[in-house]
């Protein structure tokens, strides 16, 4: 099991299956797992090839380490599994796209507003790549598990059907499927923000005028937000296909709730990128035509 | 939907815009046949696609357009309150709306891409909007020299 830049919130969400460890872990044998078994990253590159019977790679590629702690997972890996939205789709971390490098590195150690004199660190550091790539672009994953994190449920079920050896099987409904609101099918009146008002507890958000891109989402997550009351934030990504843009898809869906003209959409939907492709854009279409720029000028 | 870029063009020809145009069937492309059966003169860069609405474009089509290497995107349909389906074109207006700043976010020219409404006897507004877009996009260059 391998962290690429993330925030261990996969391998926790792992962890959190709890009693069933006790039944899960005596049949697994771990070969690498920084701050959890004490092998270090050479004893990974020391195993021969296709030596792993299964590997989770959690995190998007962000610095050279990175890329070559993937490429060595894969060479040692029989089967590996993308773990959660960052190692998908590039996640939150992906974001950092919509910058150029220089940029984030301004903000980061530059001008970093708790330092003075700040600069970029060269010794002891691996160096930052230019763009954040989706990690199926430098090597081929055998399964994606997307999430943000991944519910533990999920990685049980995924982890159970591993271990006995049969394919994983997910349901591939969206988040909708899974909500228990009231849909009324009446189009939307006026886009709120999520402070505006108070919503309706039984009603769905998306009617209400709240955005919700659940209908773009798959539903591995069971619903967990919108049935608690919040808005579905696209955390799992597009539902398969799952390399379809989700950003686009929620465009469109929230085009055709709220065929609003377009000073007021404008008005109330100030980041639709953001807001759209927050876990997919380093796979989103638009994502791609950024990368493509962004390493363009590296050139 | 697959981005396999297309074929690239030989870079000493003149370059010439490639331009994805989508038309609704019942006003733009029928304006569209218009414009050919009247004689009007418009430049041959776009690809006109014909949908049967412009409610049926997800934003998809346009981004992968561009994403694999078109140079511009024309989407023509009924004027908002014509459409033959009540409300696809205000959909289609809705979509456009959030994309237009997606676009601008993500650093592509909104400039590349035109949305307009030209009904079946408005072959001249087509043929004006083709020209306008054509001309946008020669002023920018080719969605490609950004990339390489």
């Amino acid at each position: 099991m391998a962290q690429a830049s993330s925030c261990w919130g996969c391998f926790q969400s792992l962890i959190d299956i709890h009693m069933n460890l006790a039944t899960v872990l005596p049949a697994l044998e771990i070969k690498f797992w920084v701050c959890v078994v004490d092998y270090k990253l050479a004893d990974l590159e020391g195993y021969p090839d296709k030596s792993i019977a299964v590997g989770l790679f959690e995190g998007v590629v962000r610095t050279e380490e990175d890329l070559h702690l993937l490429k060595t997972m894969r060479a040692k890996c029989q089967t590996l599994i993308s773990f959660g939205s960052c190692s998908c789709f590039g996640g939150i971390p992906g974001l950092a796209n919509f910058s150029d490098i220089e940029e984030c590195l301004d903000v980061k150690f530059r001008e970093n507003k708790t330092v003075s004199g700040g600069e970029v660190p060269s010794e002891n550091v691996p160096a930052i790549l230019p763009v954040i790539k989706p990690n199926h672009d430098y090597v081929d994953f055998d399964i994606f598990l997307p999430g943000c994190p991944p519910t533990s449920k999920l990685i049980l079920t995924a982890v159970t059907a591993l271990l006995k050896g049969e394919p994983i099987e997910l349901e591939p409904h969206t988040v909708c499927h899974y909500c228990d609101r009231e849909k009324k099918d009446t189009p939307v009146e006026k886009i709120l923000r999520p402070f505006d008002g108070n919503a309706d507890p039984d009603r769905c958000l998306l009617e209400q005028g709240y955005i919700c891109v659940g209908s773009a989402t798959w539903g591995l997550c069971e619903g967990l937000c919108v049935n608690m009351g919040s808005t579905c934030r696209g955390c799992y990504g597009p539902p398969p296909p799952i390399m379809q843009d989700q950003g686009a898809n929620a465009m469109s869906m929230l085009g055709t709730y709220a065929p609003l003209p377009p000073e007021e959409i404008k008005e109330q939907v100030k980041d639709p990128l953001g807001l759209f492709n927050r876990f997919t854009y380093a796979t989103s279409h638009l994502g791609s035509i950024r990368i493509k720029r962004e390493e363009a000028k590296k050139k | 939907m697959t981005t396999e870029p297309t074929e690239t063009t030989n870079e000493n020809e003149e370059w010439e815009p490639r331009i994805v145009a989508y038309c609704c069937n019942w006003c733009s492309y029928a304006g569209a046949d218009l414009a050919g059966t009247s004689r009007i003169q418009y430049p041959t860069n776009a690809r006109i696609l014909r949908v049967n609405c412009t409610g049926r474009l997800s934003p998809e089509f346009i981004l992968a357009a561009l994403d694999m290497g078109a140079d511009g995107v024309l989407v023509s349909g009924c004027h908002p309150g014509d459409c033959h389906y009540t409300s696809g074109n205000l959909k289609a207006r809705a979509r456009w709306a959030m994309m237009e700043t997606a676009i601008e976010q993500a650093g592509v020219d909104p400039r590349r891409v035109r949305l307009q409404w030209a009904s079946a006897s408005e072959a001249q507004l087509f043929a004006d909007g083709v020209r306008e877009i054509t001309e946008q996009v020669k002023e920018l260059g080719p969605i490609r020299s950004e990339w390489k």
